[in-house]
């Protein structure tokens, strides 16, 4: 019997909203798929093309950079820098050969528990559908 | 808890009541090197604020802002905690109190409760921890970042206390626990226990009682609220659908409408409608349409009027000038009738509502009744403290202060300003005793471990059954023994308690660990305590992280043992790479300049000098004018009745003679550089522009704002038009003029919330009032109108508008499309206005035309300051504070504060509590002898940098700029280390220490080695 494809997606949250969130899930016991890690960054203005790819190239399935929501972010404008660059990865993701959808930015405040179990859930359903990632698929 | 003889130190502060006012005084005290005591009757600090959703203007979550202050009042050496504690009996005097202290007993014991829930899940009926609808339900820990982050028991309600002990994995229960008395000598008091909330049952014809879809604003915002009752999905409590159309009711229980109410307005409600209401909108966008009943919109703080015209214009929030009569069940349809009348039409009107929302104001309950009474201090009609002159702190017994709702109604901004005023005179009457060099445990030296092989030491937590349940973290230690460089890895048990964390020192320095990893909860909570623990075992605090397996995986993977285990070993697998990269960091600090400077010699400005220099610091007053006073030295007296003139006088006097304060007249900042704790200002001072550079530690900004003479409604054209401050001054100095006046026309919103100007200057109502009532009583027989658009008497103020009415004083509301009209005729104006109840024009001729102008900011000074010191403005060119909210007199850039009007428009009386605060703020820089950077700033290496200028761009702080050898260069000292810089740069010549790329990519690395092999 053919196991179900677990993903491994790397979710690089920030640490005054997004990783604050995801503690919020656990205190209030929110079940979510355990295929997401974190890498907490202070802002996700932190987070580096080369970070991005870097997860693509070492085996990721999915990728996403969860910042503070529009106007809320400790350092003014981190996620929008962040945004920014995410819109600008995914073109190149497709110009290389990998689906976009496989990265995502989403916003959160450090309340919203609930929000953050929801995405790690429609992220992990999103790949599973997607299938293993190229790169993954090219090196196998 | 800490050691709790301080008997050889000074005596602390005591600070009555843990909300968002009593943590903020403590913190203050604290940190300007005082002892506090801070007593709470609740379980956990906090207060209101832990129960809201959002906080108006900026609509954020509240408990991303208030959680790191509330933990970081725990974590303050000066400050002793004492929750369920209520103040017996109080005796002595200012500097000497003697303060008898109760202490209910918790059942648990502080030290050894991990907070982990286990009591919850097997006793939930006496271990409470939703938050629900029901305030009066025992909400023993009512939010998940609770300070002390315990549970406490109900044991009444408990059947089997045995097995409730046992349940415990720690054995925190103690159901032998009788709680404690005992007396604390302290040398000040500051009351800040925060206001009731108006009970509306008692009203039948709201319908509060009879229908559950009638709610009040705080129960409406706890189901908002993610941590509420609902988890954030807004839904009728009758259906459980979510509410289509939603009424709020202003004013319930407030300004003396309703039987039981105060004759007080309580300041904070039409914001908070507003926010539920734009909030409710921001969710369900068309879905949802919101109605606010209101008589007076009373948005008069800063940009509040702007946020007001944001819910109409652009949240479609839609705004009903009347009071809703009946509140009635539509037994068919099950929905709310709204029964009203509108100024416009003499019909009875009707409408249907899902849910009604009742704006409930604030109460001073029974029990801060008696506290007052216990204390012997003074109180109003409304048992609201009263202070004896224009200090709003003080109360009638010397050495017993006040801050917050307990003072008078109002909203956060203002309560942590009053907070940190009360801090710095709580703060003076500390007298200090020759200060004991406390030895402090000596760290032992760090040991150097460049160069050296990595030796990781991991330690699991089992958090009790919060991990340990889940996974075995005696297999998951052995599976993580095996990777490259951990040379120890063992469980921990609690990893935080006393013994585990002695175990772990020891381990570190046996086996000559060095570096560690510790997997167990967030880095958020207990990321200080584990660096303090490893600089104790003699490693630098920076050659430490975190796997976080309770938050990550165990709490939320419980489902799935087997896949939690292997995602607990990622999550360390990567931890481990990330630490063997890690380098020792140091913290980067600078010694403190104690000299002040002040800029503006107004009230506030000399204020605030004065408190600072009777603290012993040294104090440069720089005044660009050749006499002191500001403002305040053209007012003759307050609405209250306190003679301003004699205080300014008093004040000038006081500030000019004294040893610590130097006054510069004609003084004009020219230059400025440095950082917080080691400024160099220079400036032109006198008539020959004379250069002058001064050093200072920190700049308070009290450069004020200007009177407003805008060319409305002819002012300028006539002397028989005049402004509110030309009036009170005819009062004064001409009373035979002003008894020979038959009619005199107010007008109010006179170049305030227009479009060139849209905010309320907050002032001037209350200021037609006063000029209103002292007309009358120097001549009885004066026909007064006041044509206003919002009469935004706030607070103690309403009472003098309503006496303002009694007196004869006539009201008419007039519409901003429709303002009144003005002509000259010989000496007279004649004034026409639209009169809405009677549906035609009205003409007065009236002997003076007295407009209501306002305060502006100063434009051209303000922009050259902003300039000079790199500040940034509000849209009408007021200086911006650090966090509206939380920081309201702390400016962006480090070690600037601002008081008074050129923060916002205010009066005399909270500009001084602004003054006091920015004192008190002071403080917490002065206090210290070198200020700590910390280690997460940003590195550039010069050999890569190509001077690009990406990173001059980026910086949200403008801090990178390229120097004299050609290269960017960050300065550690005003780096707020996001990494933003590091990001972005293309040379990757730029490192964010603590987050360094190799130490990222290892994570990487790791999480994937065994999907490559």
């Amino acid at each position: 019997m053919k196991e179900q494809f677990e993903p491994v997606i790397v979710a690089f949250c920030c640490h005054y909203c997004a990783y604050t969130a995801a503690d919020m899930a656990g205190s209030q016991r929110l079940v979510y798929p355990p295929n997401v890690k974190i890498i907490r960054v202070p802002c996700s203005g932190k987070v580096d093309s080369i970070h991005i790819l870097k997860a693509f190239e070492k085996g990721a399935d999915g990728v996403y950079v969860a910042g503070c929501l529009d106007g809320d972010c400790h350092f003014k404008n981190g996620n929008d820098k962040a945004s920014r660059k995410v819109a600008q990865m995914m073109r190149y993701l497709e110009e290389i050969g990998i689906e976009p959808e496989r990265l995502e930015m989403v916003k959160m405040s450090a309340g919203m528990g609930e929000r953050f179990a929801r995405i790690a859930t429609e992220m992990t359903e999103k790949i599973r559908k997607l299938g293993p990632s190229p790169i993954k698929a090219a090196a196998a | 808890m800490q050691n709790l003889d301080r008997s050889h130190t000074s005596k602390p502060v005591l600070v009555v009541g843990g909300g968002l006012g009593g943590i903020r005084t403590a913190l203050d005290l604290a940190e300007a090197d005082k002892n506090v005591v801070l007593v709470d009757t609740a379980h956990n600090i906090g207060g209101l604020m832990t129960q809201l959703d959002r906080t108006f203007p900026t609509n954020n979550c509240d408990l991303c802002t208030l959680a790191p202050n509330l933990s970081e009042s725990n974590r303050q050496e000066h400050i002793k905690l004492m929750a369920m504690t209520r103040v017996e009996a109080v005796s002595g005097e200012k500097g000497n109190f003697k303060v008898s202290l109760k202490t209910e007993p918790r059942y648990i014991n502080l030290d050894k409760c991990t907070g982990c829930g286990e009591c919850l899940k097997a006793f939930p009926e006496c271990v409470t921890f939703t938050p629900g609808l029901d305030h009066r339900a025992p909400t023993c820990m009512r939010y998940p970042q609770a300070t002390p982050q315990a549970y406490s028991i109900d044991l009444t309600r408990c059947g089997d206390v045995e097995a409730l002990v046992k349940c415990c994995p720690t054995g925190a229960i103690n159901p032998d626990d009788l709680g404690s008395r005992g007396d604390v000598a302290c040398s000040s008091i500051v009351l800040a226990p925060g206001a009731s909330l108006f009970d509306p049952s008692g009203l039948d014809y709201l319908g509060y009682s009879d229908h559950v879809d009638v709610v009040t604003s705080l129960e409406y915002e706890r189901l908002l609220s993610a941590s509420g009752p609902t988890s954030g999905r807004l839904l009728r409590p009758s259906t459980g659908e979510p509410p289509k159309r939603v009424a709020w009711i202003q004013c319930i229980g407030s300004r003396g409408l309703q039987r039981g109410a105060a004759p007080y307005c309580s300041g904070a409600c039409c914001m908070f409608a507003l926010k539920e209401a734009m909030v409710s909108k921001e969710r369900f966008r068309e879905d949802i349409e919101t109605t606010i009943f209101y008589m007076d919109m009373r948005t008069f703080g800063k940009d509040y009027e702007r946020y007001y015209q944001r819910a109409k214009n652009e949240f479609g929030v839609r705004f009903i000038h009347s009071r809703p009569h009946s509140v009635l069940m539509n037994e068919a349809s099950g929905g709310i009738v709204l029964g009203y009348t509108t100024d416009d039409t003499p019909k009875l009107l009707s409408e249907a509502f899902d849910m009604v929302v009742l704006s409930i104001g604030f109460r001073i309950g029974d029990e801060m009744r008696s506290l007052a009474t216990m204390l012997g201090i003074d109180v109003n009609d409304s048992s609201f403290p009263v202070h004896p002159g224009l200090n709003q702190v003080e109360t009638t017994r010397p050495g017993i202060y006040v801050a917050g709702a307990f003072e008078a109604p109002k909203d956060i901004p203002e309560t942590m300003v009053q907070a940190s005023a009360a801090a710095c005179m709580a703060g003076k009457d500390v007298i200090p005793l020759e200060k004991e060099i406390e030895e402090a445990p000596a760290l032992p030296l760090e040991r150097n471990v460049v160069g050296e092989q990595p030796r990781v030491g991991v330690f699991i937590c089992d958090c009790g059954e919060n991990i340990g349940s889940v996974i075995d973290v005696e297999k998951l230690a052995e599976r993580v023994s095996v990777f490259e460089h951990v040379a120890v890895a063992m469980a921990a048990g609690h990893g935080c308690s006393r013994e585990s964390m002695e175990q772990i020192r020891q381990t570190i320095e046996e086996q000559e660990i060095n570096r560690v990893v510790i997997g167990g909860c967030s880095p958020r909570t207990h990321e200080a305590k584990f660096q303090d623990l490893i600089r104790k075992a003699g490693l630098n605090k920076y050659l430490l992280e975190f796997a976080n397996i309770r938050d990550q995986v165990t709490w939320v993977h419980s489902h799935q043992p087997e896949k939690a285990m292997a995602k607990a070993e990622d999550l360390l697998k990567m931890a481990v790479g990330a630490v063997c990269k890690a380098h020792p960091l140091a913290e980067h600090s600078l010694p403190i300049n104690k000299n002040v400077l002040v800029i503006g010699g107004g009230v506030a400005g000399m204020t605030a000098s004065l408190e600072l220099a009777d603290q012993g610091f040294r104090v440069y007053l720089v005044e660009q004018s050749n006499r002191l006073g500001g403002i305040a030295a053209n007012l003759k007296r307050t609405l209250e009745g306190h003679d301003v003139q004699a205080f300014v006088h008093n004040l000038i006097e006081r500030t000019q003679s004294h040893d610590s304060i130097e006054v510069i007249m004609g003084g004009m900042i020219v230059d400025h550089t440095g950082m917080p704790g080691m400024f160099t200002t220079g400036m032109q001072v006198g008539r020959q522009m004379f250069y002058r550079q001064i050093e200072h530690g920190v700049t308070i900004l009290a450069t004020g704002a200007l009177p407003n003479r805008p060319n409305l409604f002819g002012l300028g054209t006539g002397k028989q038009i005049v402004t509110q401050l030309d009036l009170q001054t005819t009062i004064h100095d001409d009373p035979e003029k002003v008894r020979s006046w038959e009619n005199v026309v107010m007008i109010q919103c006179v170049g305030s919330r227009t479009e060139d100007n849209p905010n309320c200057s907050r002032i001037c109502c209350q200021n037609a009032v006063k000029n209103a009532l002292h007309l009358l009583d120097v001549n009885p027989d004066v026909r007064i109108f006041v044509l206003y658009r919002d009469m935004r008497t706030y607070a103690f103020q309403e009472e003098y508008y309503q006496k303002a009415r009694e007196r004869g004083v006539i009201f008419v509301r007039y519409q901003q499309d429709q303002p009144p009209q003005v002509k000259l005729v010989g000496d007279h104006v004649e004034v026409t206005y639209r009169d809405i109840i009677l549906g035609r024009d009205v003409k007065v001729t009236a002997d003076c035309l007295c407009l209501s102008t306002g305060l502006i900011a100063n434009e051209d000074s303000n922009e050259e300051m902003a300039r000079i010191f790199k500040l940034p403005r509000s849209e009408d060119g007021y200086f911006l504070e650090d966090h509206i909210k939380l920081r309201p007199v702390d400016l962006p850039v480090p070690g600037f504060f601002v008081a008074g009007t050129a923060h916002a428009p205010k009066l005399i009386s909270e500009s001084l509590v602004q003054a006091r605060a920015v004192a008190s703020r002071a403080q917490t820089i002065l206090a210290r002898d070198a200020i700590n950077l910390g280690a997460a700033t940003a590195k550039v290496d010069g050999k890569l940098c190509a001077a690009c200028l990406i990173c001059v761009r980026a910086c949200p702080f403008n801090v990178p700029f390229i120097n004299a050898d050609g290269y960017s260069e960050i300065d550690p000292a005003k780096c707020h280390g996001c990494g933003i810089c590091a990001a972005e740069c293309p040379a990757k010549a730029i490192q964010l220490m603590q987050f360094e790329d190799d130490m990222i990519i290892s994570k990487l690395e790791q999480l994937f080695e065994k999907v490559e092999a």
